[in-house]
């Protein structure tokens, strides 16, 4: 069976992505052990990457990749030809409802989305919200000294507070959120490597642009691929090590944004 | 044979009888004791205090002094008389017992008289000298057991600080009933910093309750000498090694164990970031989680799947 292969990021985009995640990974790593410096796993986290040091420069360095990805993907949008189909609209709103209702079989249509679903939109713009946050308060947390010239310790507390919470929301976005929806629930989704998407999943996935992309279709711009059938063996077991990972990722997740919530309702709220 | 075995046919029973054993018993018992009595002389180079404190001896055993000093140094006496029926013969040439807290500062002073010195400017002394209990030597040091402050199992050590002034200092009923204003929370603020959470989770030891505080020094933060006057904080955190350069600093700002807060038209802005995240985390957490769970039931339907 031959079929259609679309192009869904440039090469320049799946750099930028694979950065950002890896950035992103390094950070939380790096990161979370020392939010929870009394845990098991933290003394355990810290010491693979070797050391204490070794954890302060690799948390450094990503920082500065992610911002400087970051600052890279709004030139980038500058330069590039505008694009709003990113943006939320009206069709939103009303995909989100059918998608509730085709849940909770209140209908049996599933919702027809476009190039972008109301969940990848959320995740995209949480996480330019998240950089700009995490950008911010990091460099005023790093050279503590340096910013207390400029603004009272308070404020920078407050970076203090701004980075954890936005960590764990960040985190739970991506690892869980976004990590089920585009890695799990598509496996073995490749389209972050080859930046392809094939047609099967083009029809299912995204309707809208697909007949779209099949009405003005330029014929350069398609290639046909064999489709190929995976060896369900590999594709077994590559579930159950993804399962085992997600599910390891989603209690150390939940049990450290329960442990954050308890504090804090404590703290403020009662 | 073949015959029924009874016990006195039985040819041990025969060598060991009932009255052999016992005179054996009380034989061995008599020799484990000469010999137990021998292994304690010989292990506590004579200490002859050893017969009646004997758990105060193996404690001091363990401890740096062991080496150089014997009990006489600190409690006085005279250890080549033979202690071994009552200690009233130790006790003649100025024997002193149990030392009151304010004794001891004298008591290391023998030896330790730049410590001694340093510590009884401090409030702690000056408070103990008003009666009212508070830390000395011994209470951070350890008693008979004192180690070296290299020896990670130092109550002195630098990563064990911490806990050993909190054993005071987080301790409400101690604090309240001699109340100098003092508040509790000193240790579960420090460990909300990086000072804590570094050396905690494997890393260097930053700062400790004494690198800021001082050690023997410890001074009310209103002593102009104090390390933590306002007046002096530059200094002490730019110390050689820590901040150095610490110089036009907001320090005024605010203190380090407290929470300092900004207030954005009369509302405390830590109190609205927390807030804000509380219902984004709750939201995400049920948007994400509600999602998937409703992705997956959706699955067992046959034909909605593709």
């Amino acid at each position: 069976m031959v079929e259609l292969i679309f192009k869904r990021f440039t090469l320049n985009q799946r750099i930028q992505h694979i950065l950002f995640f890896t950035s992103f990974i390094l950070l939380a790593y790096t990161g979370f052990p020392l939010k929870f410096p009394e845990s098991w796993w933290s003394s355990w986290m810290i010491a693979s990457v070797g050391g204490f040091d070794n954890r302060t420069l690799i948390h450094h360095l990503s920082g500065l990749v992610m911002i400087g990805v970051s600052v890279y993907h709004v030139v980038y949008h500058i330069l590039e030809k505008p694009r709003y189909d990113v943006l939320f609209n009206l069709k939103d709103i009303d995909d989100f409802k059918q998608q509730m209702k085709y849940f909770l079989r209140y209908s049996d249509e599933h919702p027809k989305y476009g190039r972008y679903t109301f969940k990848q939109k959320v995740e995209y713009f949480g996480a330019g919200f998240g950089a700009v946050v995490m950008g911010f308060s990091g460099l005023l947390m790093w050279q503590p000294f340096e910013a207390m010239k400029y603004f009272p310790i308070g404020l920078i507390q407050i970076a203090g507070l701004f980075h954890t919470w936005e960590a764990v929301l960040a985190s739970i976005a991506v690892f869980i959120g976004h990590f089920y929806d585009e890695h799990f629930d598509k496996f073995l989704n490749m389209s972050w490597w080859t930046g392809n998407i094939p047609e099967e999943e083009m029809k299912h996935e995204h309707p809208l642009e697909y007949e779209e992309a099949m009405k003005n279709r330029p014929t350069g711009n398609m290639e046909h691929l064999e489709h190929k059938e995976n060896n369900i063996l590999i594709t077994g077991f590559g579930k159950i090590v993804f399962t085992l990972i997600f599910i390891a990722i989603c209690s150390w997740l939940v049990w450290m944004s329960y442990t954050i919530l308890y504090e804090a309702i404590v703290n403020y709220i009662l | 044979m073949g015959g029924i075995i009874t016990d006195r046919d039985n040819k041990w029973y025969q060598i060991f009888n009932i009255r052999k054993l016992t005179l054996i018993f009380i034989f061995l018992l008599l020799l484990s004791i000469n010999n137990s009595i021998a292994a304690e002389q010989s292990g506590t180079g004579d200490i002859s205090c050893y017969h009646c404190h004997s758990r105060l001896v193996s404690d001091f055993q363990k401890s740096v002094h062991f080496d150089k000093n014997t009990c006489a140094d600190c409690h006085g006496g005279d250890l080549n008389i033979s202690g071994s029926l009552v200690s009233i013969n130790v006790m003649h040439a100025n024997f002193t017992g149990k030392p009151t807290a304010v004794n001891i500062a004298d008591f290391c002073a023998k030896c330790h008289p730049g410590s001694s010195g340093v510590y009884e400017e401090s409030i702690h002394w000056q408070k103990l000298k008003e009666d009212r209990p508070a830390a000395s030597c011994t209470d951070c040091h350890g008693i008979h057991n004192i180690l070296s402050s290299k020896d990670p199992n130092s109550s002195t050590f630098p990563q064990n600080i911490a806990e050993t002034c909190a054993k005071c200092h987080e301790n409400q009923t101690r604090m309240q009933a001699l109340y100098y204003g003092i508040k509790t929370d000193r240790f579960d603020t420090y460990k909300k910093s990086y000072h804590y959470k570094s050396y905690k989770s494997g890393g260097g030891v930053i700062a400790t309750c004494s690198d800021c505080h001082e050690n023997h020094d410890t001074r009310i933060a209103s002593d102009p000498k104090s390390a933590i006057n306002p007046a002096n904080l530059i200094t002490t955190c730019g110390k050689k090694g820590c901040h150095e350069g610490a110089g036009n600093v907001f320090l005024s700002g605010g203190k380090i164990h407290e929470e300092q807060s900004v207030y954005l038209l009369s509302f405390d802005a830590k109190r609205i970031v927390t807030i804000f995240y509380i219902i984004m985390i709750l939201f995400e957490l049920t948007f994400t989680f509600g999602l998937i769970f409703l992705g997956i039931t959706s699955k067992f339907d046959i034909k909605r799947r593709h």
